[in-house]
């Protein structure tokens, strides 16, 4: 019988279109849940994700002051590494020498994914978010050490403390897949051998539509060998408060 | 063929398991250690890519004290400090002194999971050398090795199938069949054998073979659906009489260069064309016909 449980890693996935989307849905989703969650925003500024989050109806702000948010502003922390050599913590250290890695990275991660002790409130399952990782491939980090720093986030988070962590890997076009050693493509496939659950978006086979926005593949990587044939495929919109899924063909707009 | 490589290997065997991210291999890889374990054999799991409570999940619980998980999945590059087992410790010396657990044991597999996470950390050549010498060192009886051939280059999983006496390739089956594997196998005489089977792998990690030579692309033998006459039920007739298809048969093909087509280029009849060929003082005119070695 299959019943191991632990934390759940999800992988979205996107090529020629934004997923960011539902990494907007899950920071809201698990923020309503009452879970701990840690946030790399690597690409967008927090006054970015709290407008947005604002629409969805959380406030990150609070939950930041609450203690229940923990957010690394990629952004704000690389100026302070660039432009002072001497100050900033090791968390953003690849930015200085990209062959290091990401193990200051993971240290923070480490540090902040577990609830204080003696806190307050009681949180639920830790929670990861990482939006993106695809990006430190363009700013020197090889493919080996984002595979190695996304093993030990989720040996920390999904093995050791149970908790969930969706990771966003954006894939840009690559015409020749044999030349393509370093590239997102590979980091994507090596991700997907880690994960648990798939999610990749993509836009419309047949092109742009105004009521359609693309599609997602679920792909279940299960633990029992009954699971590895579940793959769903859906159909999505975007809101201003949020997304909608339906199946193939079954949108309100041509039904 | 792929029940008799799971139910045991010769010594200095080496069973290769190749994955993609499109079917997961690691079901196979827990049906070999569940067989190797009923065997009454010794496993030890070099662990790097899945916990041990992932990897225990299923596995026949008799026989637990015969399974030795070595922890290199909490920390494979010691950057806690007090690491089990590192990435760095893949040699000869430091596996030795994992199998000295159990010195008492005659037969002992090896399980490497997963392969692809050392060959990220290392050389290619020096896994190789290391995986020959564990092979024909003596010091384990069977290695099997899980590698996911997508995140590496062709030449490195090359080089690794290359060393193993016995290569499933896993692949998604067609229709929700179950799964495809392609087993190719190294006799120690050095004889190749190969092999297609759809297979599904049970609740019990038993694997039972669905049926054989059945490639993935080919749709499978459908002995329900009749076959159609594509030729029947049309307005127009597509259809040829004796007389039709024995004409058909006797014309020759556009390009097929017979004696008679030869001729009929090279000589051509009154009526067509001549060519006057009247050579100049700078004309280097050689009088042999240069097609003449051509043997149409």
């Amino acid at each position: 019988m299959c019943v191991f449980l632990q934390g759940e890693f999800i992988l979205v996935s996107d090529k020629h279109t934004d997923a960011s989307f539902l990494i907007h849905h899950f920071l809201s989703f698990y923020l309503r849940a009452g879970c701990k969650v840690c946030f790399l925003g690597l690409v967008q500024s927090f006054s970015h994700y709290s407008a947005i989050s604002q629409r969805l109806g959380v406030s990150l702000t609070q939950a930041r002051e609450k203690g229940q948010l923990v957010f690394l502003e990629g952004l704000k922390e690389s100026l302070g590494v660039l432009l002072q050599a001497s100050k900033g913590t090791r968390t953003m250290d690849f930015l200085r020498d990209p062959s290091s890695g990401l193990r200051g990275l993971y240290d923070f991660v480490r540090d902040n994914v577990r609830g204080a002790v003696g806190g307050a409130e009681e949180w639920g399952p830790p929670v990861l978010l990482v939006d993106d990782l695809s990006v430190v491939l363009s700013l020197g980090v090889s493919v080996g050490a984002a595979l190695d720093f996304s093993h030990y986030c989720r040996a920390t988070v999904c093995s050791e403390l149970q908790g969930s962590m969706v990771m966003l890997v954006r894939c840009e076009a690559e015409e020749e897949e044999e030349s393509d050693d370093e590239g997102s493509e590979r980091l994507l496939r090596g991700l997907i051998h880690q994960c648990s659950l798939t999610l990749q978006v993509q836009g419309l086979p047949t092109g742009y539509c105004r009521d359609i926005h693309g599609q997602v593949e679920v792909c279940w990587r299960g633990q029992c060998d009954k699971q590895q044939a579940q793959k769903k495929l859906f159909q999505y919109k975007v809101h201003d408060k949020g997304a909608s899924f339906f199946a193939r063909g079954m949108s309100s707009a041509v039904l | 063929m792929l029940l008799e490589v799971l139910q045991g290997t010769e010594a200095g065997g080496f069973i290769l398991i190749q994955d993609s991210v499109n079917y997961c291999g690691r079901h196979l890889l827990k049906s070999c250690i569940n067989a190797a374990l009923k065997r009454e054999e010794v496993v030890h799991v070099l662990g790097f890519e899945v916990s041990q409570e992932e990897l225990n999940d299923g596995l026949d619980k008799t026989s637990a004290q015969r399974l030795h998980f070595h922890n290199a999945y909490s920390d494979p590059l010691g950057w806690t400090g007090n690491s089990p087992f590192t990435v760095h410790q893949f040699t000869l010396e430091d596996i030795g002194t994992l199998l000295k657990q159990t010195p008492q044991a005659k037969a002992v597999t090896l399980v490497i999971d997963s392969l692809s996470w050392i060959l990220r950390h290392h050389d290619p050549a020096a896994i190789c050398q290391k995986l020959q010498a564990l092979k024909k060192g003596g010091v384990v009886r069977a290695v099997i090795g899980l590698l996911h051939s997508d995140l590496h280059q062709r030449g490195t999983v090359g080089s690794i199938c290359h060393l193993a006496t016995s290569v499933i390739t896993v692949a998604p089956g067609t229709r929700g069949l179950g799964a495809f594997a392609k087993i190719t196998r190294r006799t120690k005489s050095g004889k190749l054998m190969q092999d297609e089977e759809i297979f599904s792998i049970n609740e019990d990690l038993t694997v039972t073979i669905q049926s054989k030579r059945s490639h993935p692309g080919s749709t499978p033998m459908n002995t329900d659906e009749s076959e159609v006459d594509p030729t029947a039920n049309l307005t127009f007739n597509l259809r040829l009489s004796d007389t039709q298809r024995e004409a058909k048969e006797k014309l020759p093909l556009p390009f097929v260069f017979s004696k008679e087509k030869k001729s009929a280029l090279l000589h051509p009849g009154t009526g067509s064309g001549r060519i006057l060929y009247e050579p100049d003082a700078n004309d280097d005119y050689d009088q042999e016909d240069p097609d003449d070695d051509l043997d149409v």
